[in-house]
């Protein structure tokens, strides 16, 4: 009975008092759970996802006269499957055509065989660039080499046994060459094989009268594989999918026992998403974490606002005759409502903000309601924590402690005389530089090895940054209102007039309150800042790293060694309205010694137009000088870094390529000087390259073609224009077209492809709501408490004017303060957190990315926060004087 | 003698001061008429409840009147009473705690935009006279609740007001605190025609005034056994009234 008259007397009094608090609770736990619900959500993207990207599941590889009936009834009981298709190996000594009165030899190549289903069952390995699907298919490269097209013949050249001759029916682009002619078997962390030059595939049928015979005379040259879809039951976290994949693949070569080898393309493409996935949990924990604690900290200072109040209550109704444990119980029954209602409302806040902000991922799995449980589990320990808690300590010390405890020089704490700051800081900055310049790796997921780990103590340096940077503030806060008293009354004096010293002579002594509440400022700030700041980077670098792949907004391309996409064509695409800017690319190949390499022919001028090249797309980190470079030497070349090794260049050194002349088709050699190495550029393969002025290659090959197309558009609405592109590109023979945003779609190597988007969208408006409470409500609560003070000043004859001289030199202070601090802490934090996350980012960002418009609405939220707290104060201590000064 | 100059400070009539309470009006303070004079020594008596403080803060200028008119003839428009006319001492204590006595007391001062050295001069002057100047530089949680209201009566010296309204300052003192205190206030404003208005509800603080006004469930009784110079300017033309009605849904709370 006591206890609901206590509600509902809190209820009627204390709105405010029992509100805040829940509010605090609920920012908490809706925070806890969108981190929770996002890692959860996250792993499961990604585990469908690399689901999703993997062509093959198994590849099984045969030995020589196994049975591959007894491998089949072995796969069924290992794992369920539902596409089983058989594919024939063929080593060729090398394929010759004649074409236009020429003749073309390639060096060795493979001969696939292929049943008349494969195509459908594993659509994606693929993809028909010109002419039919069935039949006798040949890769582009070996097309382009062979100069055939289909109708025309080519000879296979078999060990041991004569030539035979197939007829082409038509070109095909093998987009997962690797994978498809992976070595199976050998031992992980061997350097990957180079897929073949080239490659012609047969149906089943004729590879058999082809092949059969020379497995006779070279059984090595010849093998069988199995082709493998799981029907994929796995659990939704990459980590234990990875795991269980595994473990099948383990027990289907234990139950064949020699008789074939597992290639797990799945398998493989799950451990690396492990490492993936880690980074996402370490990026969506510490973004989110420092918002969590946050809400605690203003959480535990809203309630802590309303202590001296509460303390009064608390002797009151001992005075009146309640025991401690009745007061406990009121307290206890006080958080328990404040705990489960901010628990329930933060969850339905989490559940709302997620289902309006990104809608989509909220997923009801058992994972995500766990998280959803911890949160609100979090929400009512820090209920506790701020109402239960102190009240206990109250009723444990006896005596009443009056205001004492805000005002009065009292000891220096612990951390303040042992430097604790400083050594934080310091800290900070030993680990971070030796973070920084030993390439420090965070996850660590060694393929092929189930453990995978994070080495959180990279984070130590922005942990510590964040804490010594909050302990440092309080630190200084109290030596400028303590010892630059004189200091500050000087500065005020002209502001303030005569009240200068008094104004701040009250700041100064209630110095502990002001700071802290600084403190509680600058973390609040620099939580938005830095979230906003390496949100916008990140974001930046997911576009960079999408516009690597697809070389600009949208990219055009046709085969390499194809006619081209002709000038009329590329005028009329630049004619298009959303076309801010087109530029040509050539994409050939060519000959270094004997390795077949991509070559790209730009314009190193105009270029930089349609597409960002990025410093550290270059061996020099310098994007403008390497282009300079380029386009200041006619016959200049960027090469890999592989490629400079190999060949012992130095910079101006002559480099001697083959590349294929229009006139005869054959490869010729082109003299190249060496200008630069290039590590990654728009489009090109991760792998080695060329980068070289296009109008040479077309000089000395003479062929102008363009086989690319890069278009920047004007605004976001590509897939309109690509709706208008695809007719005009339509004619020619194997084009492509995509867009940015299908390839960040589909990248799914590098962490960038974590869309955090949902994550950060909730954050940033949970950062502005801190904001707000930092700034405004706190001070606004703080002075609530100190109305007292206002309506004694107002007694003894304060003018508005004079009364706002106390409020807004505390406001604008802490406001200033704190603001400025937390813009210096949130861009530390920022760049610290992208130079720890470097493994993050492919390629690493330039430079830091500035949100100016979210910065901005956080700077207008604070400000207007504080101004209507201060105003608000103002004429609401001026009204209620009488009932101040009436009460205790 | 300037003591005894027949100087009219307020002029009051028909104040009436009403609450909502809970939904009804509640009258604190009903159709009271007074004059209050240059060197008035008013006890004003009542029990608690009665409505003293309502006056008290009527005449101060804290409050505005429900309805009935009161004029500062003697001290000029309400808005400049305080902080150099008219001083206030509560019952509860009003030091601002965050401030030294010294700064305590100069606080008026300053609201008066009275320079700061002046100011500190004025209110060490305050501090000799009540021997309080030990405790100039200490804060307020440092003192004892009879210290606290000598500081508060100090502070209402330093800008030598014509008018000392004191809502029960002994209410929460023991006696010979209580007694020291208003030593202090009498002794201090022995030689000055400042008047002073203690609302009690001790006969003791009411026995050393010169007038009695009782109070009862918001009716004031004005003495009329005073010593007649109050009586000779009957009619003052009042310089300012103020009839304000209240709002009418003044909250309570
Ligand atoms: N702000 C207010 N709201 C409602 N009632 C009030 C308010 N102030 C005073 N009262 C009531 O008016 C009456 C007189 O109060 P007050 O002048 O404070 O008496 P006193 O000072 O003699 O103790 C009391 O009954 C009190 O409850
Ligand atoms: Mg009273």
């Amino acid at each position: 009975m006591l206890i609901l008259l206590w509600l509902k007397g809190l209820l009627s009094r204390r709105p405010g008092r029992l509100l805040g608090a829940i509010a605090g609770v609920a920012l908490t736990v809706a925070l806890l759970a969108a981190i929770g619900v996002f890692i959860v959500a996250s792993g499961a993207t990604m585990t469908q996802r690399a689901i999703a990207s993997v062509p093959v599941d198994w590849q099984i590889q045969l030995a020589p006269g196994t049975d591959a009936k007894a491998v089949t009834d072995a796969l069924g009981q290992s794992a369920a499957y539902s596409a089983l298709q058989t594919v024939c190996y063929a080593d060729s000594d090398g394929f010759t055509a004649k074409t236009k009165g020429t003749v073309q030899t390639t060096g060795a190549g493979k001969v696939l065989g292929i049943g008349p289903n494969y195509r459908k069952d594993f659509a994606p390995e693929l993809r028909p660039l010109i002419g039919s699907l069935d039949g006798v298919l040949v890769a582009q490269q070996t097309a382009a080499n062979l100069q055939v097209a289909p109708g025309d013949t080519i000879t296979i050249q078999r060990p041991g046994l004569p030539a035979a001759e197939v007829k082409v029916d038509g070109v095909i682009d093998l987009p997962f060459a690797d994978s498809l002619f992976q070595a199976i078997g050998t031992p992980a962390g061997m350097a990957p094989q180079a897929p073949p030059d080239n490659v012609l595939i047969l149906p089943l049928q004729q590879w058999h009268s082809l092949f059969d015979p020379q497995a006779q005379g070279h059984p090595d040259s010849v093998h069988l594989q199995l082709h493998v879809r799981l029907i994929h039951n796995l659990p939704p976290t990459p980590i234990k999918a990875y795991t269980q994949v595994e473990q099948q693949a383990r027990n289907l070569e234990a139950r064949i026992a020699g008789s074939g080898i597992v290639g797990d393309n799945l398998g493989a493409k799950l451990d690396g998403t492990r490492k993936d996935s880690l980074y996402s949990q370490v990026l969506f924990l510490f973004l989110g974490l420092p918002g969590v604690i946050l809400s605690v900290l203003l959480t535990l200072a809203v309630t802590a606002a309303g202590s001296d109040r509460r303390r009064q209550e608390q002797s009151l109704l001992r005075t009146r005759g309640a025991t401690i444990g009745q007061i406990l119980q009121l307290a206890g029954v006080e958080s328990a409502v404040v705990g489960t209602g901010g628990a329930v409302l933060g969850l339905g806040l989490a559940v709302i903000a997620m289902g309006l902000l990104t809608p989509g991922t909220l997923l009801l799995t058992v994972n995500s309601v766990v998280w959803m449980a911890i949160a609100a589990v979090v929400g009512v320990g820090l209920a506790v924590a701020a109402i239960l808690y102190p009240a206990w300590k109250t009723a444990r010390s006896s005596t009443v402690v009056s205001a004492k405890a805000i005002i009065g020089n009292s000891r220096k704490p612990l951390w303040r005389q042992i430097w604790l700051d400083g050594f934080l800081l310091t800290l900070a900055f030993v680990v971070f530089w030796r973070t920084a310049s030993t390439g420090y790796q965070v996850v660590l997921a060694p393929e092929g090895v189930p453990q995978a780990s994070v080495s959180y103590d990279s984070f130590i340096a922005p942990v510590c940054l964040w804490l010594g940077t909050a302990l440092l503030t309080l630190r200084l806060g109290d030596v400028a209102l303590g010892r630059g008293r004189s200091t500050l009354t000087q500065l005020l004096r002209v502001p303030l007039g005569s009240l200068a010293g008094v104004v701040i002579a009250s700041l100064s002594r209630q110095r502990r309150v002001v700071t802290s509440s600084i403190a509680l400022v600058a973390i609040a700030v620099s939580f938005a800042v830095s979230t906003a700041v390496f949100n916008t980077t990140y974001n930046a670098q997911a576009r960079v790293d999408a516009e690597l792949t697809n070389g600009a907004d949208v990219q055009v391309v046709v085969p390499p060694n194809s006619t081209g996409i002709p000038l009329t064509m590329q005028t009329q695409l630049k004619g298009l309205a959303n076309v801010a800017a087109l530029q040509p690319m050539q994409h050939r190949f060519a000959y270094v010694g004997r390795d077949l390499q991509d070559i790209y022919g730009i314009d190193p001028v105009n270029l930089p137009t349609v597409t960002h090249i990025a410093d550290a797309y270059f061996a020099n980190h310098d994007a403008q000088s390497s282009l300079a470079a380029l386009a200041s030497r006619a016959d200049g070349i960027l090469v890999s870094a592989e490629t400079v090794r190999d060949f012992q260049l130095k910079s101006g050194d002559l480099l001697n390529l083959r590349l294929q002349n229009a006139q005869d088709g054959q490869y010729h050699i082109v003299p190249f000087h060496f200008v630069g190495v290039v590590k990654e550029f728009p489009t090109a393969p991760t792998d080695s390259f060329l980068l070289a002025n296009a109008d040479y290659i077309a000089k000395q090959t003479g062929n102008s073609a363009t086989e690319t197309v890069l278009i920047r558009t004007k605004n976001r609405d590509r897939a309109s224009l690509l709706a208008q592109i695809k007719p005009i590109v339509s004619p020619l023979a194997g084009v492509k077209v995509t867009d940015i945003d299908a390839a960040q779609r589909t990248i799914s190597s590098g962490l960038t492809a974590v869309d955090l988007r949902g994550l950060t969208r909730i954050e940033l408006s949970f950062a502005i709501l801190l904001l707000v409470g930092a700034t405004g409500l706190m001070l606004a609560l703080g002075m609530a408490e100190r109305r007292r003070t206002f309506a004694i000043l107002d007694a003894l004859g304060a003018k508005p004017r004079q009364l706002g001289s106390f409020l807004w030199t505390e406001g604008l202070l802490v406001l200033l303060a704190g603001g400025t601090v937390g813009v210096l802490l949130g861009f530390g934090v920022a760049a610290m957190l992208v130079k720890v996350l470097t493994g993050v980012f492919d390629p690493p960002p330039d430079v830091l990315a500035i949100p100016w418009l979210y910065l901005l609405m956080a700077a207008i939220a604070s400000v207007l926060s504080t101004v209507i707290a201060i105003l608000g104060t103002q004429s609401l201590s001026s009204k209620a004087s009488l009932e101040a000064l009436r009460d205790t | 003698m300037t003591k005894l100059s027949p100087n009219l400070l307020i002029e009051a009539q028909n104040l009436r001061r009403t609450y909502h309470q809970g939904g009804s009006l509640f009258t604190a303070l009903d159709s009271a008429s007074f004059q209050v004079w240059a060197g008035d020594r008013i006890a004003l008596i009542g029990r608690s409840g009665s409505g003293k403080s309502t006056l008290l803060n009527l005449m101060g200028g804290l409050d505005t009147p429900t309805d009935g008119t009161i004029a500062w003839v003697g001290l000029g428009p309400r808005e400049t009473l305080r902080p150099a006319k008219v001083a206030f001492v509560f019952q509860m204590p009003s030091l601002l705690a965050p401030l030294t006595v010294i700064e305590n007391v100069e606080m008026p001062l300053l609201l008066g935009d009275t320079p700061i050295e002046i100011a500190r001069t004025a209110a060490m002057e305050a501090l000799e006279r009540l021997q309080l100047t030990a405790l100039a530089q200490k804060l307020p949680e440092e003192l004892s609740g009879g210290q606290i209201q000598r500081i508060a009566v100090a502070r209402t010296l330093a800008y030598h007001p014509k008018l000392i309204l004191a809502d029960e300052p002994t209410g929460q003192l023991d006696h010979p605190t209580a007694t020291l205190l208003l030593d202090t206030l009498f002794n201090t404003l022995k030689d000055t025609d400042t008047a002073l208005v203690i609302a009690t509800h001790d006969p003791l603080v009411a026995d050393r005034m010169h007038k009695r006004w009782t109070i009862q469930h918001g009716i004031l009784q004005t003495d009329s056994s005073h010593n007649g110079l109050q009586t000779v300017n009957a009619t003052p033309q009042p310089k300012l009234s103020i009839t304000r009605p209240m709002p009418k849904n003044s909250a309570p709370f």
